[in-house]
């Protein structure tokens, strides 16, 4: 299914200028005018909900405008594809699944349907994530260059569901990780690019006073209390539940209130069963609210972050958790574990704190609840690094330098 | 023949007379006055003295004749209606003598004036043949009064095709005038070196009655239209500085970090990667950091010495690796040697090495660099301080550290150019002297910025 992003994305590549300067805008319009007419096929499993459908969304249409043709495509496939490719996920973060040989044929054949629905037609083929990884089968028949982006942490797979993905990713021509820790050994080139936020996004923009208290007001917030918010989709590897145990030890010392807000995606049907779990954990603790926030509310989630006295992402395991870059580009004083690539994000005392238990947070929490001159410098020194290397102007400086580098064996290519 | 003059000599020689005494009191007055206006204009020193005198003194004296020509009719026997339509003859002849006296005097003392200001000739021939139309226009406005033609319609039809020629031409005219005002001003000539506050910049290359040419830096020409120029704040450079011989090009260096899949956990794997780890590598990690966490300062010097402080938690050996300065190296090679060796050294001092935990290994990434030439060209040092406003942090990382590497000695693409092309060798010297490790990059732009401005002030 092809994704028509025409009327969704009217931002411009000159419309981020003021915020990362003119010189990084020539630099990639350099980039683009030596890339032009380059067709590249993006594909994943979602169109909507979770990271990757959020990047793809704005940096298709941003490369475009620097001279590419890049389309994006979406797999489809049925609830037992996706309940499939969960426990895939899961696996892959090295969590303990059990998973049949006719779950395995599941998605060969899902991807089998996907290749006969889908046109492959492109110079590079990006494709996103072990969904649709098995489309490199179509490799001898469409020719081009592949790429597998892998946005989870591969480095302690389950080696069942590894050594099955492996057939498919050892024949790309190169795959993409977002952090060092994340990759596996594997025959083919490997690049780091970490992912982005979008400055000018929904999320990310800058909101009035007004808007923010709106959004406090419709969840029945109140505006006046000090708030640890932790933004991310209902799942255990971003431990709420353990959230919600670091709050009780901090709100015995302040008057604080917790917000557990976060959505679902359409390629995780695991969410709804979280989402029931973590209400009964909150159930009766009047300053623990948990908002399930629909696809799309960009603006309130943005306005939650914007309301937070602390972010928090105790993430027990993290592809690269961009709620963190998203909380340090709004000056937020953050807490988050050590885990996937949060440390690229928060350098420990410098742009954040960092934590390993729950008894770690709490503390960390506690340190910024108290001490608002700490929380506000590394609010500031958190925005300038991700200035420095999350904004998408980074994200795409790097995806039209890989693609230049698919074709050069060579560590210095000179243009 | 005879008898008819016998007659009527006294109806002859009255009108004559009249006018040959108008013709002698005009050839008096115009000597007297012409005397005395002469004296006057010398005095105020106009340079349109001369003009003014030599094309008005014919006419004058025609004027005089035309006067005593009406006087001379109005003295003889001829019928009223022969009387009035001589007269209105007479006068339409005087309107038109001094219409045309006009139009001489206008297209001579504008050619002075435009002259005087250096208008470029577009504009100068527009305004001449505007004030030429005009006083044409008038003049047939006045005869056609004269004649007591009806005038409504003929305003009307010329007030219309001024309306349509001023709509039409709106941008022109606006420009045309702005034209003026900044030749009037002097304040910018061909040649000097301009920065509109809208971000246009480079040398004017040429000034017409619509435009300014402008050469950009990097290449490009610029056409400003007057209209623009004099809204917009201007900053006036001057005139060229020298000029280099070759001009200097900048480039940028962009990387892309490619994982090896190699991992060190302790410092005996750390030290045999290393040696056999090439170029790129070596580069990734003594370098990546300046440029990624540029807003820190002071910043580590490498990768190795914050791993080794980090994860295996030995201060001594992060202090030793973080003491090797990674810009006093011409070869990457020989900053793997001493990396390698300082390592060795300290092992074979103290044997216990320290495990970093498994999530805590030293992950090997090498450094796939794009090297783009930007479009931007400097010729003197006035296109050189401009251009660096614009350039990325990372074309000024290439020409300032990453040179040493590719001159193999203490130095830098910028004092090279700077020494080489100018004898500037305190500037030069200025910019070697810089250290990454005190301050950010940004910092370091402004420096050689403000040493260059205060050079070539």
């Amino acid at each position: 299914m092809n994704v028509e992003l025409k009327n969704r994305f009217k931002t411009k590549i000159d419309d981020y200028e003021p915020i990362v300067g003119r010189n990084v805008i020539d630099e990639l319009k350099l980039l683009g005018n030596h890339l032009q007419g380059k067709k590249v096929q993006n594909i994943n499993s979602t169109y909507s909900g979770g990271g990757v459908a959020e990047i793809l969304t704005r940096m298709v249409p941003l490369v475009n405008q620097l001279g590419l043709d890049v389309s994006w495509d979406v797999v489809t496939g049925d609830d037992a594809f996706f309940d499939v490719t969960k426990k895939f996920h899961n696996a892959l973060h090295g969590r303990q699944e059990h998973i049949t040989e006719s779950e395995f044929d599941i998605f060969l054949n899902t991807n089998e349907n996907n290749i006969r629905g889908m046109k492959l037609d492109a110079d590079i083929f990006f494709i996103h994530d072990p969904q649709p990884s098995a489309l490199i089968t179509q490799r001898s028949a469409v020719g081009g260059k592949w790429i597998w982006r892998c946005h989870i942490d591969v480095s302690h797979p389950d080696q069942r569901v590894w050594e099955f993905l492996n057939r498919f990713v050892a024949k790309y021509d190169a795959a993409v990780f977002s952090a060092p820790a994340f990759s596996p050994k594997l025959p083919i080139r490997q690049f780091l690019i970490s992912p982005s936020i979008d400055p000018l996004s929904d999320k990310n923009k800058e909101l009035s006073r007004g808007e923010i208290e709106a959004v406090l007001h419709k969840y029945g917030l109140d505006p006046g209390k000090p708030m640890v918010v932790q933004i991310s989709r209902f799942d255990y590897l971003k431990d709420p539940i353990g959230v919600i145990e670091a709050f009780k030890m901090v709100r015995k010392g302040f008057n604080c209130q917790l917000i557990l807000a976060g959505g679902t995606a359409k390629d995780d049907p695991e969410s709804a069963e979280v989402l029931n779990d973590v209400r009964n954990h909150a159930d009766g603790h009047r300053d623990i609210k948990v908002l399930l926030i629909p696809p799309g509310s960009d603006v309130e989630i943005n306005a939650l972050q914007r309301a937070a006295t602390v972010v928090l992402q105790k993430s027990l395991k993290e592809g690269f958790g961009l709620t963190i870059s998203e909380a340090l580009w709004k000056s937020k004083p953050v807490v988050a574990s050590a885990v996937g690539g949060i440390p690229l994000q928060i350098i420990n005392k410098f742009t954040g704190l960092l934590c390993y238990s729950v008894d770690g947070a709490a503390y960390a929490l506690k340190q910024l609840l108290g001490n608002p001159e700490l929380a506000s410098q590394l609010g500031k020194n958190g925005r300038e690094h991700v200035k420095q290397n999350f904004l998408i102007t980074r994200h795409l400086k790097e995806y039209l330098l890989l693609f230049i580098a698919l074709n050069q064996e060579s560590d210095i290519i000179y243009l | 023949m005879f008898e008819w003059i016998q007659e009527n000599w006294v109806t002859l020689a009255v009108p004559a007379a009249v006018f040959l005494a108008f013709c002698i009191v005009g050839l008096w007055a115009r000597r007297v006055l012409y005397k005395r206006l002469n004296k006057l204009l010398i005095k105020s020193g106009w340079g349109g003295r001369e003009i003014l005198v030599q094309t008005s003194r014919g006419p004058f004296f025609f004027w005089f004749m035309l006067l005593g020509a009406s006087a001379a009719i109005k003295s003889s026997s001829l019928s009223d209606e022969a009387q009035a339509l001589a007269g209105r003859i007479i006068g339409s002849i005087f309107i038109i003598s001094i219409i045309w006296l006009l139009l001489i005097l206008a297209n001579r003392l504008l050619n002075i004036f435009l002259e005087e200001i250096k208008s470029p000739k577009p504009p100068g021939r527009f305004v001449t043949n505007g004030v030429r139309v005009t006083i044409l226009m008038l003049g047939v406005l006045i005869l056609a009064d004269y004649w007591g033609w009806p005038l409504t319609p003929v305003i009307l039809l010329l007030a219309a095709a001024i309306l349509i020629a001023v709509v039409a031409a709106r941008d022109i005219i606006l420009n045309v005038f702005s034209g003026f005002e900044i030749a009037a001003a002097r304040n910018i000539r061909e040649g000097d070196f301009i920065k509109l506050s809208s971000g246009e910049e480079g040398y004017v290359t040429d000034m017409t009655w619509r435009t300014i040419r402008i050469k950009t830096p990097d290449q490009h020409t610029v056409i400003v239209p007057n209209s623009k120029l004099v809204r917009e704040t201007v900053i006036n450079y001057g005139h060229p500085l020298k000029k280099a011989l070759k001009p200097f090009r900048f480039y940028t260096r962009l990387h892309l970090k490619e994982l090896t899949g190699l991992k060190a956990g302790n410092l005996t794997e750390l030290v045999n990667i290393l040696k056999s780890a090439p170029d790129s590598v070596i580069y990734y990690h003594t370098h990546h950091f300046l440029e990624e966490h540029q807003f820190l300062t002071p910043e580590p010097s490498n990768d190795f010495a914050l791993w080794v402080e980090d994860s295996l938690d030995d201060h001594v050996l992060s202090e030793k690796l973080a003491n090797i300065d990674t810009f006093a190296y011409f070869s990457l090679a020989d900053l793997k040697s001493t990396i390698v060796s300082v390592i060795e050294k300290y092992m074979a001092a103290n044997p216990a090495s320290k495990k970093a935990k498994a999530e805590n290994a030293f992950h090997f990434i090498k450094s796939n660099s794009v090297v783009i030439p930007t479009p931007y060209f400097a010729s003197d040092l006035r296109e050189f301080v401009e251009v660096l406003r614009k350039i990325t942090i990372d074309s000024l990382y290439y020409h300032i550290f990453e040179s040493r590497l590719r001159l193999q000695k203490i130095s830098n693409d910028f004092s090279v150019w700077i020494r080489d092309s100018f004898e500037e060798n305190d500037l030069a010297d200025k910019i070697d002297g810089l250290v990454p490790y005190t301050s950010t990059i940004e910092t370091m732009r402004s420096f050689i910025i403000q040493n260059i401005e205060k050079r070539i002030k």
